[in-house]
């Protein structure tokens, strides 16, 4: 269930990606939609971060090719926002919460030029959206798991990009700041920008995503949601997993979300 | 008191150089390389010994070329042997800098005949001959001794060299793959490190030594990083204890009559142990941040 988009904001193209020669994401092709907040779906080591990182060039595809806006990485990275997961940095590094997010507005900057008043209010805006604002002088090292989530996400907000590719960023966030991430993420959506989320928790996809890839080695949908939110490729997807399985179902059930009934 | 001139320029070369290898320091730190400035402070021993052979003089352009080389060399295997190889990071950094060193002791034993390189001199330096080394133009006029202005111009590249490429350096240190990700070369600007920190270990062999450089790259910066958990502040106390290590060092090395460098350090570890002492987490209760914990716990 592999659905492709005319002029698409994110084309990958038969991509195979191997660790050591050990292919880990086989043949994915897949064609994505401007301005939707999109998640990808997938068990643990199903390739998702492979799947980021590759989009971002930190790893180099065994075949394949990627193309964003049409064009090859190196021309758009400004364009592109990236958020990594948490644990890939040291959060003793010596630094601020203002600091880390005002690394959103490098790229842009570019080499040797320092960032000024308007690269602050930038960062100081996208704390406010995350609601951070008061934390902004606090040492990163004194910020709870969450808290360091939201720091990262007000990062990629300060990148002001076109399209934002973001690593499980609410692991260990509180459901109401989720909530309320996601809304902000939906509206950025609704503003034209294509926002990639990885996402572990089946309840709020369905609530917030309008495009999923479900991904596990291969790529097992790409797709609406409703078309793509299914029993059986959700099964197809999480494997003989059946205690999560009937947790879906019943969510489904209880949602009065079945797209199999259409 | 007099003013001693000759006091005056050791202790001004001495904090040059302390505050050029803190900066630098600081970087290494925050990347957890501390150690790859101990690798490189050794692996630049056969471009040290190959420069000299070429040049015919142990303080040519190319004694520092063919350092700088060496301790980019040292880096890039560093760096291969742990990504490539999968070697941990301390085993690649003792197997490259034992390797480089070793070929460097052999390059001296080879050229012995022909050259006369002061072993002493590269291992332990001795800033308290500055006096008498001075820097005299051909047409004859006194400049000075030649070795502060080594530092001094050190001292102005690092310092440049830091300011210009700031946002890169705190960037990469703190996340490397973010910076890849939006452009900025996290490889590129690691080598420019490593290259300075090359050209600082080199450029600070006559005054200080191989070994005793080393100790300036890692010491001042791990006590400021004690008392500070913010970059600016870091830079500036690192930059403030290498001043007062060559102060103190001066004057405590006069007093005992012992070797300058040598007493620089100690009092930079004392600095360190003082602090460490201070801000550690001690049992018995010593120190400020201590807290005893109850040992019953059932
Ligand atoms: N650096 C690496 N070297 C070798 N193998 C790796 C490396 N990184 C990931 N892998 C392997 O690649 C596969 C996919 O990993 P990836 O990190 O993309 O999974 P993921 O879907 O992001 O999982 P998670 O939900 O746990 O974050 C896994 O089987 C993992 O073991
Ligand atoms: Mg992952």
């Amino acid at each position: 269930m592999i659905t492709q988009v005319p002029h698409p904001v994110l084309e990958v193209h038969d991509l195979t990606v191997s660790y050591d020669q050990h292919p880990v994401l086989w043949n994915v092709d897949l064609s994505l939609p401007a301005g939707q907040l999109i998640g990808i779906l997938g068990p643990n080591g199903a390739g998702k971060s492979t799947l980021i990182k590759s989009i971002m060039g930190l790893i180099q595809p065994t075949s394949g090719y990627i193309k964003i806006f049409d064009k090859p990485l190196p021309d758009v990275r400004s364009r592109i926002s990236y958020v990594p997961q948490r644990e890939s940095v040291d959060w003793n590094f010596p630094a601020s919460v203002l600091d880390v997010v005002v690394m959103g507005t490098y790229g842009k900057l570019g080499l040797f030029r320092r960032p000024g008043k308007k690269e602050v209010q930038i960062a100081q805006d996208a704390l406010d959206q995350v609601g951070m604002m008061a934390y902004s002088k606090r040492q990163i090292s004194e910020l709870s798991g969450g808290q360091q989530q939201r720091v990262f996400i007000a990062r990629a907000l300060a990148q002001q990009a076109d399209l934002y590719l973001m690593d499980e960023p609410f692991a260990g966030v509180d459901m109401a700041t989720e909530t309320a991430i996601f809304q902000l993420l939906q509206d950025m959506a609704r503003a034209g920008k294509t926002v990639l989320v990885v996402h572990h928790d089946i309840h709020s996809a369905m609530n917030f995503f309008e495009w999923c890839i479900m991904l596990n080695l291969h790529l097992v949908a790409s797709g609406p949601k409703d078309q793509v939110m299914t029993e059986e490729l959700l099964r197809k997807t999480y494997g003989g997993k059946l205690n999560l399985l009937t947790q879906v179902t019943d969510l489904i059930r209880k949602q009065d979300f079945n797209p199999l009934k259409r | 008191m007099t003013f001693d001139t000759n006091a005056f320029l050791i202790i001004l070369t001495g904090a040059l150089i302390a505050i050029s290898c803190g900066f630098l320091g600081v970087f290494l730190l925050l990347r957890k390389m501390s150690m790859t400035g101990d690798a490189i402070s050794h692996a630049v021993l056969p471009g040290i010994v190959i420069g000299f052979f070429v040049s015919g003089s142990q303080r040519s352009l190319e004694v520092i070329i063919g350092a700088g080389l060496l301790g980019i060399l040292s880096t890039l295997m560093i760096d291969a042997l742990r990504k490539k190889a999968k070697v941990q990071l301390d085993a690649s950094i003792g197997i490259t800098f034992t390797l480089l060193f070793a070929i460097g002791i052999i390059l001296i034993n080879l050229f012995a005949y022909k050259v006369d390189l002061d072993q002493e001199c590269v291992l332990y330096g001795e800033i308290a001959y500055l006096p008498i080394d001075l820097w005299i133009t051909p047409s004859g006029i006194n400049l000075g001794p030649r070795v502060t202005w080594l530092a001094g111009l050190n001292f102005f590249l690092v310092t440049g060299f830091i300011y210009l490429l700031f946002k890169e350096l705190s960037l990469t240190s703190f996340d490397e793959h973010f910076s890849s990700a939006i452009g900025i070369p996290a490889k590129g600007v690691n080598l420019a490190l490593m290259s300075m920190v090359s050209y600082t270990t080199v450029s600070s062999f006559e005054s200080v030594g191989a070994i005793l450089v080393v100790a300036l790259l890692v010491v001042p910066p791990s006590t400021a990083y004690l008392w500070t958990k913010s970059l600016i502040p870091l830079l500036r106390l690192t930059a403030g204890l290498g001043i007062l290590i060559a102060i103190l060092g001066y004057y405590l090395a006069y007093w005992i009559d012992s070797s300058i460098a040598g007493m620089m350090v100690a009092v930079a570890g004392a600095f360190f142990f003082c602090s460490a002492l201070i801000k550690g987490n001690w049992p018995l209760g010593i120190g400020g941040t201590s807290k005893s914990s109850p040992a019953f716990d059932s």
